[in-house]
């Protein structure tokens, strides 16, 4: 499958005029995404969309205003919880008195794929995964089977999360954010438990077609686990599988979040790989389910910043694996082939 | 290349906990819509609506489910996903290899859990010990993780065509040779979440609910959940098949994110994508289950595209007046019925109708027939849209 166009909204300057070398930072241990003034969305519209709906609107409009996708496949985590709460919010308050739905239509975590069939009159096929972790994987390779059924279709592919107050608040219950205020520039080096949150949106135009494409995306595989063994095998597997003969990984972009409790998953990736160059992200973006899609972006970008690179090596960067683990037993890969 | 076809199902509703149950009612036009009594809302006995009459805590030991944080929801999903897998002849073994798959569909997930969603959300408490549990993807992670299910795992949120989608997933899958055997379907349980949502848009009625009746006042919501196991048939030997699913489309409607167009584009589109992918002209679908809410703007949509799609519509029904709108399980629900149908040779009448929709003039199936059934279609649109058609047939 191959990627022609991209586009990105997160915490850092991915949108316009790109500049990662400096790194913006993050708030309350939030890496708040950096929403760029919309076009093509009517200011109405755009007043009554979620956050996430609109990230997500906002940042695949410009792919698809000049040409209508043959489908629309998205992957979101939470895309819609925080309007799913705020009408939960109403029913506690009002005892269930007469609400508004507003909230309630816009809760939906198809809301985004929604509207922007709407907005395009696009009547094609559209989907929305919402396997935490793994939606966005899901996502890829349903694009990948229907670009194999469908020769020449061309698709919008997303991955698509907010940082809603509630799922924050549910999430850092269960202990999965820093506790103490920690900057996302050392997000690596603090020996402690948890993480921080993020946001964004990254949306790819793809097809079958190489020319002209930026980059191609040769396979993408999922595990459920947490025996880091069966993860050291499945990269090892994974990648011998679908490497050609005498080639090898030329970059390792690692979904390293600075949770020391699960390091050792990405530290088995390390080995595994330790002739790459290792790029991790998540200090840039923050920890949200469709940080992959982030990852995906990046890797189509012709550069890596500085403060990204863990270590650096001479391989000329082909072939790249994209390697995420979520909330302890979700891990996605994807192999990346720069073009 | 290999047919694709259904080798397992499992069904728990409002009119039965199980498969043969759930049959049996669809022959009687057994009707589930009851009063709300084990639901703490202020909507009980104002809606009726689809509900299992059986606590969480029951199921929870009927199913031998002690594992921390175990929503109704994803309780709803075990009782049919272990039905439609013993069905089917499925190893613990087979379930945990890397070539069985889990799509799984649910728009309520954990929000089920209205007062401790409210408090976690709020941060007003500690946190209970669902706080992992209320997005849409934890019954499927809850299945995976049961059963150490070792292949590709997704789960889809489309609104009400969601386990339509999640059964063309998995047949994909199947055909691309990414699985060997896919179990696929959706749940959902009841919310204060979803019937206030609904209630809110007005599109509850207040009364047991009367598809395709031109009186008819709304939807009933309803609880449960359906899977069904699918694998190739040059993999299946001597276990039995209930049907092959011939052909499937998925359209969206791009009109309103919470009504349908008033030619439904999108019902029409999704039916016939299914046809051409069945290669069937449309005079060969025999029955079809339709999505038959109950509300204004479906029922007659759904009437104008049937009649556009087909000219003279087939035997139809809809089984939303027997279980209620089960959301995410929807899709799945359809589909069991339709393939029972296939499977015995029967067509299901349908109930609480009395006149037609004077625009359309469509009148379901009344009454219980054993005929000769080749092929059925079952239907879904949601809210966003979304609009998917699957197409089963008789071996």
């Amino acid at each position: 499958m191959y990627i022609h166009k991209t586009n990105c909204i997160s915490a850092q300057q991915t949108f316009g005029n790109i500049d990662l070398q400096t790194l913006a930072p993050a708030v309350e241990n939030k890496l708040f995404a950096k929403e760029p003034v919309y076009e093509g969305v009517p200011p109405g519209m755009l007043r009554r969309m979620g956050r996430a709906v609109r990230m997500g609107v906002g940042c695949a409009l410009p792919l698809v205003k000049d040409q209508q996708p043959d489908g629309i496949i998205i992957g979101t985590a939470n895309g819609g919880m925080e309007d799913c709460i705020k009408f939960l919010n109403q029913i506690m308050d009002y005892e269930e008195g007469m609400l508004t739905p507003g909230n309630f239509v816009q809760s939906t975590a198809n809301a985004t794929a929604a509207q922007l069939g709407l907005m395009t009159a696009n009547r094609k096929y559209n989907i929305t995964h919402v396997h935490k972790g793994l939606a966005f994987e899901n996502a890829v390779l349903d694009a990948m089977m229907l670009l194999k059924e469908n020769p020449g279709f061309n698709l919008l592919l997303e991955g698509l999360d907010e940082i809603s107050t509630y799922n924050y608040n549910i999430d850092y219950l269960d202990g999965w954010y820093k506790e103490d205020l920690t900057a996302n520039a050392g997000l690596y080096n603090v020996d402690s438990k948890g993480t921080m949150a993020g946001e964004g949106a990254a949306a790819f135009w793809v097809s079958d077609q190489p020319e002209r494409a930026l980059t191609k995306i040769s396979a993408v595989q999922q595990l459920h686990t947490e025996d880091v063994a069966a993860v050291s095998s499945f990269l090892q597997h994974f990648v011998k599988f679908h490497l050609p003969e005498g080639t090898s990984i030329d970059i390792l972009i690692a979904g390293e979040n600075g949770d020391n409790r699960y390091r050792h998953y990405y530290e088995a990736a390390y080995d595994l790989f330790d002739t790459a160059t290792i790029v991790r992200y998540k200090h840039m973006f923050g920890e949200f389910g469709t940080s992959a899609a982030l990852a995906l972006w990046l890797a189509c970008q012709p550069a890596f910043p500085a403060h990204a690179i863990k270590q650096r090596t001479d391989a000329d960067p082909k072939y790249t694996l994209i390697y995420n683990m979520y909330h302890k037993n979700q891990h996605g890969v994807m192999l990346v082939e720069r073009l | 290349m290999s047919e694709i076809v259904v080798t397992g199902l499992g069904v728990i509703s409002a009119v039965g906990k199980n498969l043969a149950e759930n049959r049996q009612a669809l022959i009687n036009g057994d009707c589930g819509i009851t009063d709300l009594s084990m639901f703490p809302t202020r909507y009980a006995g104002l809606r009726p609506c689809g509900e299992i009459k059986t606590d969480t805590e029951t199921l929870k030991q009927q199913l031998l489910a002690g594992e921390k944080g175990v929503t109704r929801t994803s309780l709803l999903a075990l009782q049919a996903f272990d039905e439609a897998v013993a069905d089917a002849g499925i190893t613990p073994a087979q379930l945990a290899g890397s070539d069985t798959a889990l799509i799984g569909a649910s728009t309520v997930g954990g929000m089920c859990l209205t007062d401790e969603l409210y408090h976690d959300a709020n941060k007003k408490s500690d946190g209970s010990e669902y706080l992992a549990e209320y997005d849409c993807s934890s019954p499927s992670l809850y299945l995976q993780k049961r059963y150490q299910v070792g292949g590709v795992i997704n789960s889809i949120n489309t609104a009400c065509s969601s386990s339509a989608n999640a059964i063309m997933y998995g047949a994909r899958l199947l055909k691309h040779g990414l699985c060997k055997r896919v179990i696929a379907g959706g749940t959902d349980s009841l919310a204060k979440f979803t019937i206030n949502g609904f209630n809110a848009l007005h599109i509850l009625s207040p009364e047991k609910c009367t598809p395709f009746d031109k009186n008819r006042q709304g939807l009933n919501l309803g609880e449960g959940a359906a899977f069904l196991v699918l694998e190739k048939r040059e993999d299946v030997g001597s276990r039995k098949i209930y049907a092959v699913l011939k052909g499937y489309g998925n359209s969206n409607d791009a009109f309103h994110p919470s009504s349908l167009s008033d030619d439904g584009i999108g019902p029409q589109l999704a039916m016939r994508q299914a046809l051409l992918e069945a290669a069937l002209a449309p005079e060969a679908v025999d029955f079809i289950v339709t999505h038959g809410t109950a509300t204004e703007n479906n029922d007659l949509v759904e009437s104008i595209a049937m009649l556009q799609v087909f000219g003279k519509p087939p035997a139809f029904i809809s089984t939303k007046a027997h279980i209620g709108h089960t959301l995410g399980a929807a899709g799945a629900m359809g589909a069991v019925a339709g393939i029972l149908g296939l499977y015995h040779q029967e067509a299901y009448p349908a109930i609480h109708f009395q006149d037609p929709i004077e625009a359309t003039g469509l009148i379901p199936l009344l009454h219980y027939k054993q005929q000769v059934l080749k092929h059925a279609m079952t239907n879904s649109f949601g809210f966003g849209g979304n609009c998917s058609s699957l197409i089963f047939s008789a071996l």
